[in-house]
This record gives structure tokens, C-alpha cells and sequence, in this order.
């Protein structure tokens, strides 16, 4: 391997008609790596998926897999293998026959088939079933399946379209980690579209957030969630507050901003710059409400109700200029607290993120 | 339910399988009667089977139609499940009035194609034959194979094509490997659906048939003209027996391919 890029997306652009589902797109995939792409429905990250795997041939722009140009390539002609949300496996073979498909296309002697394909099973942990028909066997079992037919063939890039959509929370959290580790111990480049944040940030090893056929971040999983360079991503991330601000002042490190009448500080940085308007993001769990002032209090409001959810408790505050903002708490210290009481709130000027647009 | 209901539905549901069913029972049992008139039990015999085989207008006029079936679902068949992968799969100017067209067959009555044909090789000075019933055949068939296969082909799963050529199935090795098994239950339903039509059409076929290409009904309809022949009722047994035995066998591969 000479090159540390396994997939290269090169400006590319995909229309349907008249509507652009990505637009412009360069995106560098690294050699073992595993990638998520990110979104809401409609943002283009399936049809990318779909470029890279060649279902889709771009409008503009080159798609390379492994050194090679293959935009203009049929998708039985590259080396990638795909785990389909509905995992579509073939309802008239049973689980081997389904699994050996790729090989038996491939003209691959009688007995590599059968051992790759016990090999393939036992990676998924299914060497029991392989002569059942796809219908006998429950979501979760058909997943595995899909991944060990696609696996088998030993592909450079593994793409996987929602894979674990359909399956109910708990199996989506054990099959989140199986995944990963059999990411890890394959070593073949993962690309994974996925709209479940949560299960982007416990995945990758870096997420590409995408909105409107555009990428708007690329990143480690921490750096998509503690510094979002965009109000699109912060919001899309986890739960957070956002703040519509003005810089208003600057005071040694620190910019101020004013919140339509309230101010906040942040960290300064050099791209700030006076009477300008931007936004300002502090997550929930970064934020501490006291029925005392502190010397770190930040903001004072009044308190309107609690949600306890399990492992957190919800506060929501109203601050005076009639915005409301949400802080976790783990413990819940304010007993006996009504509504209509004052609180303080207080943060960390550097969990703070300021962002424009 | 209630069980007075259910005596009623019980009646009525009888009622209609008789009304089905009995013509062609009695139809059955008079081909052993003795009596050369259909109408009185006279005695069990075998004869009619005898003359049946040795009737050579008969055994040729269903040779004719089997030879028309056989080659009609063979066509029908094979363009009509072609017209549906491109209906299916493709999307091209005209798609929605192309697939009208194809319906039209279906529901306009069958002396309409059979008067046009006619004029039509009037106009074209064709003499007439066996040849000459095949076009509208298959014209009232085809649609019927692409309606069938159609059907089949909506409850089909686009990803599974793509699937297979993910997998490094080439068009031609996705379809006969992928899509034709699928579909297959589709493609042999309409195929026995086009068979049963050709084989028992009288008006198309009487309009455009030459002298001594009759087919079965054409013949059937000629020879009971003079009343009712105890043959015709040994030949109908025959075919209600081959047809039941044809329904039960492809009723059988269907549920197994399913």
C-alpha cells in the first residue's frame, strides 16, 4: 500500500433532476479506518455510500477506491462489499449459499468456499444455522448474516448503510460493539451511515457530519461533540443550548457576549471580532444550576421545572430575557425547589463554544 | 358466529360449489354411458374413450390446439415477462401510456381482435390456417403473462439486484441467478394462465382458422351442432382430469419456490 487513502471522493456532485443530494463533496478515507457519515435524512449521505459502492455514478467528480479511478465502474467490478439496511439477503438460498455468493461469482474452488464461509459464520457467531432460509431467522441473526456474506470476500471497504436501523435498542447497542471490534480485528476500512449520533460517536474512529448534500464537519468523535464549528453540528450533536449572540467587549482573554441583554463570557479567539453576531453553544451536562450566587456564576433565571430521566435530572430554566435553557444534573441537589424560585447557573467559560452561522 | 349464520353460509357456500361443479360431474359421468343419447343412464361403458382415439377430425383438432397452446405461452411467456422488467425497471418517455396499452388487451372483447384480424389478412390476402391464429393468441395472452408477472415483480426488492452485483454478479448472472428465481412463480402462473386461455379461445380462433386447422373448440362447436356426442363428453373428462393434475403440480412448485 503506498497511499494512506483507501477511498478519495474528489469534488463529487449527484443530481436527480432538477435536486442536488450532494454537491461538491471531497472526503479522504483513510487505509483500516472507520468512518461514519452522519446526518438527517436527506443529506446526502446514503447517495454517497451509494457512489463509492457504484449504484449511483456521480454527475461530476471522481470517486477513487484504492488507488484507482472508478466512477464509471460497475459496482460488480469493485472491491468494496456493502451491509444493506434491509439487509436483502437472497429469500430463496439458505445462510451458506447466501454467504458464498460473492465467492461462487468469483469461481473459487469448492473447498475455499466452504471454509471461508465457516469462517465468516463463526465471526458472526452463527456456524449453527447455515441451513436455514433467510425468512427462519430473527432480525438481529439476519443482520449478522448480511455483514458475514459481505465480510467473506475479503473486501478493501466494507460500506454499511443504517445496518442496525431495524433492530430494537438493546441488540443495537451489543451489535454497535461487536462491529467495532470485528472492525478491529478485520482491520478493512469501515465507511457507516448512520443517522443515530449516538451511535456515530460510539463507533468511529472520525465522523463526517453532513447536511444538505454538504459536509459540515469532519473530525474525531470528541472534537464533533466539544468543538462544533457550526450551529448545524452542535445542534444535530447531542443536545445542547444555543445562544444567538453579539461579541460585545473584550477583556483579556475573555470575549464578552451579549445574549439580547444578558452576557456571557467565552473564551476569546482571533476570528472574533466586535459587534459581530454569532452563536453560542453550552451543553447541558457542562452546566451547574445553584440556589446560590457563586463566584462562577454566569447567569441568573428562574427556575420552572425538573425532568427526572434515569441516570440525569433535567432542569429547565427561564432567563430573563424570556429564553429557556437546559442543564443536566446527576445529582439532583435542589430539593424542595418550586417553580417561580431564582437560580444561578454557571459554566466553565472554556466548555463554552462559539460558532458563526 | 352466531350458528344460524353459519348454518346459512354453510348452505350457500354448498350451493355455489354445486353450481360449480355438477354440470361437469354429470358431464363426466355421461361419458361411461351406454346410451348414444346423452340423457338416459343406459349402462357403464368405455366405447366413447375407443371412438375418441380412433376420431381422427378430433385427435387433430387437438393436436392443432396444443400446438397453438404450446407455441402461444412459449411467446406470450417469454415477451411478456420481458415487457415487465422494463416496465419494472425503467423509466422512459411514454412508460405510463405503454403500460396502458398493455391493458387494453385484457378488457376489449375478444371478437373485436378477432374481426380485425380478419380484415387484416383480408388485406393482406393471407390464406387461412393454423398459422394464421398464433398473432391473435398471443396478442390477448401477452398481456395477461406481463399483468401476472408484474404483480409478482412489485413485491420484489430492488436491493436484492443491487445486492448481488454488489457481490460481483454481472447483469446477466444477477438475473437468472437473483430475479428469475424470484419471480418465477409469477412467470409460471402467467404461463399456465396463457395456456388455459389459448386452449380453450373459440371466438379469435374460429374467426382466423383455415379449413382443416380447426382446433378443439372450433370442432367441438361444429359437432355440437348435431346434439351432444358422447365422445365430446369423454374428451372433456379427459382434460378436466390432465387440468386438475396441471393446477395441482404448478400450485405445488409455487408454494416450494416461494
Amino acid at each position: 500500500m503506498t497511499s494512506e487513502y483507501m477511498v478519495q471522493l474528489k469534488n463529487i456532485t449527484k443530481k436527480f433532476g432538477k435536486d442536488t443530494a450532494v454537491n461538491e463533496l471531497n472526503l479522504d478515507v483513510k487505509v483500516g479506518e472507520f468512518l461514519t457519515l452522519l446526518g438527517p435524512s436527506g443529506c446526502g449521505k446514503t447517495t454517497t455510500l451509494r457512489m463509492i459502492a457504484g449504484f449511483e455514478k456521480p454527475t461530476e467528480g471522481e470517486v477513487w477506491i484504492d488507488e484507482k479511478q472508478v466512477a464509471k465502474i460497475e459496482p460488480y467490478k469493485r472491491e468494496v462489499n456493502t451491509v444493506f439496511q434491509s439487509y436483502s439477503l437472497f429469500p430463496h438460498m439458505n445462510v451458506f449459499e447466501n454467504i458464498a455468493f460473492g465467492l461462487k461469482m468469483k469461481k473459487t474452488g469448492k473447498d475455499e468456499v466452504e471454509e471461508r464461509v465457516r469462517n465468516a459464520l463463526k465471526l458472526v457467531q452463527l456456524e449453527d444455522y447455515v441451513n436455514r432460509k433467510p425468512k427462519q431467522l430473527s432480525g438481529g441473526q439476519q443482520q449478522r448474516i448480511a455483514i458475514a456474506r459481505a465480510i467473506v470476500n475479503n473486501p478493501k471497504v466494507l460500506l454499511l448503510d443504517e445496518p442496525l436501523g431495524a433492530l430494537d435498542l438493546k441488540l443495537r447497542k451489543q451489535m454497535q460493539l461487536e462491529l467495532k471490534h470485528l472492525q478491529q480485528s478485520l482491520g478493512i476500512t469501515f465507511i457507516y451511515v448512520t443517522h443515530d449520533q449516538e451511535e456515530a460517536l460510539t463507533m468511529s474512529d472520525r465522523i463526517v457530519v453532513m447536511n444538505e448534500g454538504k459536509i459540515e464537519q469532519v473530525g474525531l468523535p470528541h472534537e464533533i461533540y466539544e468543538k462544533p464549528v457550526s450551529k448545524f453540528v452542535a445542534d444535530f450533536i447531542g443536545e445542547t443550548n444555543i445562544f444567538e449572540c453579539v461579541v460585545s467587549e473584550f477583556k483579556g482573554d475573555y470575549a464578552y457576549l451579549d445574549i439580547k441583554g444578558v452576557t456571557v463570557v467565552t473564551p476569546k479567539n482571533d476570528t472574533l471580532q466586535l459587534d459581530e453576531s454569532v452563536y453560542m453553544s453550552i451543553r447541558p451536562e457542562k452546566a451547574k444550576v445553584t440556589l446560590t450566587k457563586t463566584q462562577d456564576t454566569l447567569l441568573s433565571g428562574t427556575f420552572k421545572e425538573k425532568i427526572y430521566v434515569g441516570s440525569i435530572t433535567k432542569i429547565i430554566i427561564e432567563l430573563p430575557n424570556g429564553r429557556e435553557m437546559v442543564v443536566n444534573e446527576v445529582e439532583d441537589d435542589l430539593i424542595g425547589i418550586k417553580s417561580g424560585n431564582e437560580v444561578y447557573v454557571s459554566w466553565q467559560p472554556e466548555d463554552s463554544v462559539v460558532f458563526k452561522g | 358466529m352466531r350458528p344460524k349464520t353459519k348454518k346459512i353460509l354453510f348452505v350457500f357456500t354448498t350451493l355455489v360449489f354445486m353450481f360449480f361443479y355438477i354440470p361437469i360431474i354429470i358431464l363426466m359421468a355421461f361419458s361411461f354411458n351406454d346410451s348414444k343419447v346423452g340423457t338416459v343412464w343406459t349402462g357403464f361403458t368405455f366405447k366413447w374413450y375407443g371412438s375418441l382415439f380412433s376420431n381422427e377430425a378430433i385427435i387433430n383438432s387437438v393436436t392443432n390446439s396444443l400446438i397453438i397452446a404450446v407455441v402461444t405461452t412459449l411467446i406470450a411467456t417469454v415477451f411478456g415477462t420481458l415487457a415487465a422488467l422494463a416496465i419494472h425497471r425503467y423509466n422512459f418517455p411514454g412508460k405510463q401510456a405503454i403500460n396502458f396499452l398493455f391493458y387494453i388487451p385484457v378488457v376489449i372483447p375478444d371478437i373485436i381482435v378477432a374481426v380485425a384480424l380478419l380484415a387484416l389478412y383480408g388485406w393482406l390476402d393471407v390464406t387461412l390456417g393454423i398459422a394464421t391464429v398464433f398473432p391473435g393468441h398471443v396478442a390477448i395472452t401477452i398481456s395477461y403473462v406481463m399483468l401476472v408477472v408484474i404483480a409478482r415483480m412489485a413485491g420484489l426488492d430492488a436491493s436484492l439486484e443491487e445486492a448481488a452485483k454488489d457481490l460481483g454478479a454481472n447483469e446477466w448472472q444477477t438475473f437468472w441467478k437473483i430475479t428469475f428465481p424470484l419471480i418465477f412463480p409469477g412467470v409460471l402462473a402467467g404461463a399456465l394462465l396463457a395456456f388455459t386461455i389459448s386452449l380453450d379461445e373459440f371466438v379469435i380462433s374460429y374467426f382466423t382458422t383455415g379449413p382443416g386447422s380447426d382446433t378443439l373448440p372450433v370442432l367441438v362447436y361444429s359437432m355440437v351442432r348435431l346434439g351432444v356426442s358422447p365422445e365430446i363428453n369423454a374428451l372433456s373428462t379427459i382434460m378436466v382430469l390432465l387440468i386438475v393434475i396441471m393446477v395441482f403440480a404448478t400450485g405445488r412448485k409455487m408454494s416450494v419456490s416461494k
